[in-house]
């Protein structure tokens, strides 16, 4: 009980937070023209500098897995939010709202993260163009 | 007798508005020693003493007006280049200007001749001496440039020139198409002073004769932060799809 309720704090700390800050511009790495949605299971998370890096596993509607990388904020700016690393964990269904990496590959900034239970989260940047 | 009563009411007040509360380090100065979140937080403290890290810019309208190809040289287009339009993409540095605004924490240690900044982000740090000296004939460029402090009165000044053309800020998170770049000849004042004894106002003066008619400030807050300890920030260490280019390995 006492577990859920501290989840729930940091999940209406995540929302009602601003963005944290990247080390660089959105623009620079991301096009706010291509916003992107996809749900998948998160399949690894990389809590490191310069931002967190997680990667969501998608599966089409023929069975095909896809791998989507995306980025969110420097894990001092999430931690001075006090969001930690246990916020995102392996094996989590994630809806992931953010937009495309500018390469074009399956690669994005993390924007909005929604979990299962409906829990909104957001990890990204400041810089990031956040969905609405 | 009031009088007396009012007398005794005077003799208090000033002690209290003074700050008689705020750190002040053996020599009577104020004390700035501690982990601060500078001017990029909102300074909203919540619950576990957090804050919020915000993008903060100069503000066009505290600007003095432009010289000639002031506005040209100061705002450029993007050049869908990210190498050129955010070096930091790449772990290069903010440059001083950017950097007082970053919304990283910073931690102050303050000795009776020199003040040390050690900023979170990307290590970068500053020695100021206060032991009167000033600055050297023949600055070498840097990023961080060359700082020298004095008190005014319980106003800590910081002078500091020497500074590499680079970005003014990160305007750029704003307007993607656009991005500010100061000369090397900008010449940057900061003033900090305790309003409690847990902020202390910080008035960056900017005066760049490329750009401006003149000099111009803008004032900003620290927020004191008695739990935070500075973290480790290794921009190297995952810098996925630098630049906007994805590498092999970027694609799980």
């Amino acid at each position: 009980m006492k577990a859920k309720l501290t989840l729930l704090a940091v999940a209406a700390l995540l929302v009602s937070s601003a963005p944290a800050y990247s080390h660089h511009s959105f623009s620079a790495e991301y096009d706010a023209n291509k916003p992107i949605t996809v749900t998948g299971v998160v399949k690894k998370v990389e809590w490191q500098n310069p931002h967190i890096w997680f990667y969501v596993e998608v599966k089409d509607e023929n069975g095909k897995l896809t791998t989507w990388g995306f980025s969110g904020g420097p894990p001092g700016m999430l931690a001075r939010r006090g969001i930690t690393r246990d916020v995102l964990k392996v094996g989590d269904t994630v809806k992931v709202e953010g937009f495309r990496a500018k390469d074009g590959s399956n690669n994005g900034s993390g924007g909005n993260v929604t979990f299962a239970d409906g829990r909104k989260v957001f990890a990204g940047s400041a810089e990031d163009v956040v969905p609405r | 007798m009031s009088r007396v009563i009012l007398l005794a009411i005077f003799a208090i007040i000033p002690r209290v508005s003074q700050g008689q509360a705020i750190p002040r380090a053996p020599d009577g100065k104020p004390n700035f020693t501690g982990v601060w979140a500078g001017p990029g937080f909102t300074h909203r403290v919540g619950p576990g003493d957090t804050d919020t890290p915000r993008v903060t810019t100069y503000d066009p309208a505290k600007m003095s007006p432009f010289k000639p190809g002031g506005d040209a040289f100061m705002n450029r287009r993007s050049t869908g280049d990210s190498t050129k339009d955010d070096p930091t993409a790449g772990c290069l540095p903010n440059g001083l200007t950017r950097q007082i605004l970053s919304p990283y924490a910073q931690q102050w240690i303050q000795t009776p001749t020199q003040i040390v900044v050690l900023y979170e982000y990307m290590h970068f740090f500053r020695v100021i001496p206060t032991d009167g000296r000033t600055h050297p004939k023949d600055v070498e460029l840097t990023w961080m440039g060359d700082s020298v402090g004095k008190w005014e009165g319980d106003t800590l000044v910081i002078d500091t020139i020497g500074l590499k053309e680079w970005m003014f800020d990160a305007t750029h998170d704003s307007k993607p198409d656009q991005l500010r770049i100061h000369s090397d000849q900008i010449h940057v004042v900061e003033r900090l002073r305790f309003v409690d004894p847990t902020t202390a106002s910080y008035q960056v003066t900017i005066d760049d004769p490329k750009i401006f008619t003149a000099s111009w400030s803008q004032d900003f807050e620290m927020k004191l932060h008695p739990t935070w300890k500075i973290l480790e920030f290794v921009c190297e260490e995952n810098n996925r799809c630098m630049f906007g280019k994805c590498s092999k390995s970027d694609v799980q």
